[in-house]
């Protein structure tokens, strides 16, 4: 169960960094910050696809719940990023890294192995939550500017957080 | 073996992944009737405590504004009562004419959870039933309207904010009395958008714009902001875009407007569309 305690150590603790961050930061309504999706992102490799969908939906309604979102938005977006994150890894990562690695994380990546990574998932999340916070097409193009200033907020804040909670610790 | 096939555990994770997928658009959906829920017992509790902890510390860097505001506020008072007091002498001849109720009176209350950062913003203050806020009650303060509530527990009301690309609120411009909707357009908290003013009213930039007092929600003549820049519509209609005087981060104490017309208003409503 070692592994398993790791996991809700790191669900408890990017839940918290979420709702300190968007409780205490606010750059007005062209930014908003997503720090969770990190959690699903370095779940381990060998987690089936099902428990990725389970977690990803557990972690978007704890989400929604605890920075007063709408119930249901970030979950949504988190589904469809852990959908295609296996797929992600397998194109992201070296061959060898597959079978003797366990957590997708900066040092076992490398830096910006995992930069590219965190990048495509956090693309894919921004979409779907963009999608179904205005329900549809419509607004979309006008939100693209909120889109790509959030998209560059959080994914640098997602490398910030997985060097300094993760990174200098396993090296 | 159905967990040995790939075909069959593929299926599975499909169908797994599309029953979550729906729940989160069930729950969107029906978000109102989650947030009743929320409201109530010890869940709202412990958020109300996370809440409080980030708000007292973002109200700390704001405090010098806020004595900006009070100070504003009292000399705007100040102004007012001498009005009243000469016009108080007056009415001693007139008594029993005047009104006993005022149409309106306010509730004092601290918020304790803000956003301003996302497209349907959402407000939680320390006052609920037990203090008279109810339902649909509008929210305001010196600067402008903040937004309508939404639901009521005992201790603690949820206001649905003016930044939520989903509210109106009915707004007059000064000096010309035209009136339209004020929406917000989902950019900035600091402007909003006054739409369907015929082209033919003269309005220039600078303009301030009040509540219009067409609604039961909230009162006449609150300031919400300034004409700033002006297009045409199809050549008919104006569309303003208004710079607001509130400023919603750095919101703490709100008004909440009681109206106490607002019943004999719709019992009076609701006779008149029968005889109709």
């Amino acid at each position: 169960m070692k592994s398993g305690g790791s996991i809700i150590i790191s669900f408890i603790s990017l839940l918290f960094v979420q709702v300190i961050l968007s409780g205490l930061v606010d750059f007005g309504p062209l930014v908003f910050i997503a720090v969770f999706p990190l959690f699903v992102m370095t779940l381990p490799i060998n987690t089936s696809l099902n428990g990725l969908l389970i977690w990803a939906f557990i972690m978007g309604l704890a989400a929604d719940y605890f920075t007063n979102s709408i119930m249901g938005l970030n979950s949504s977006a988190l589904l469809i990023m852990a959908l295609v994150q296996p797929q992600i890894f397998k194109a992201v990562s070296r061959k060898g890294d597959l079978e003797n690695q366990i957590r997708p994380g900066m040092a076992q990546m490398g830096p910006a192995k995992f930069a590219l990574y965190v990048l495509i998932l956090l693309t894919v999340h921004h979409i779907f939550f963009s999608l179904a916070e205005s329900l549809g097409f419509t607004h979309f193009i006008y939100n693209l500017p909120r889109l790509l200033v959030s998209l560059a907020v959080n994914t640098l804040l997602i490398l910030i957080a997985e060097y300094g909670l993760f990174y200098k610790l396993r090296r | 073996m159905w967990g040995r096939s790939p075909i069959l555990r593929g299926l599975a994770t499909i169908i797994l992944f599309l029953a979550l997928e729906v729940v989160s658009i069930l729950f969107i959906a029906n978000d109102s009737v989650f947030q009743r829920v929320k409201i109530s017992g010890a869940a709202m509790y412990l958020k109300s405590g996370v809440s409080s902890v980030t708000s007292d510390i973002r109200y700390y860097f704001w405090l010098k504004e806020h004595n900006e505001v009070l100070l504003r506020e009292n000399q705007r008072l100040k102004e007012q009562l001498a009005i009243y007091r000469t016009k108080g002498e007056m009415a001693d001849t007139l008594e029993g004419f005047l009104p006993t109720t005022p149409d309106f009176t306010y509730i004092p209350a601290k918020i304790i959870s803000n956003s301003t950062n996302k497209l349907n913003n959402f407000i939680i203050i320390n006052r609920g039933s037990r203090h008279g806020v109810k339902k649909d009650m509008g929210v305001i303060t010196p600067e402008g309207v903040v937004g309508v509530i939404s639901s009521v527990s005992d201790n603690y009301a949820y206001i649905i904010s003016f930044l939520n690309i989903n509210q109106s609120v009915s707004a007059r411009i000064e000096p010309s009395g035209a009136f339209g909707p004020l929406i917000w357009e989902g950019r900035s908290s600091d402007y909003a958008t006054l739409a369907e003013v015929p082209y033919h009213i003269k309005v220039s930039v600078g303009d301030t714009v009040f509540t219009s007092g067409f609604s039961t929600i909230y009162p006449p003549d609150v300031p919400l902001g300034t004409i700033r820049r002006s297009t045409v519509i199809r050549g008919s209609h104006h569309k303003f875009q208004v710079k607001l005087f509130q400023n919603f981060g750095s919101l703490r104490y709100v008004s909440v407007v009681v109206n106490n017309k607002k019943d004999e208003l719709n019992q009076f409503l609701k006779e008149n569309e029968v005889r109709r």
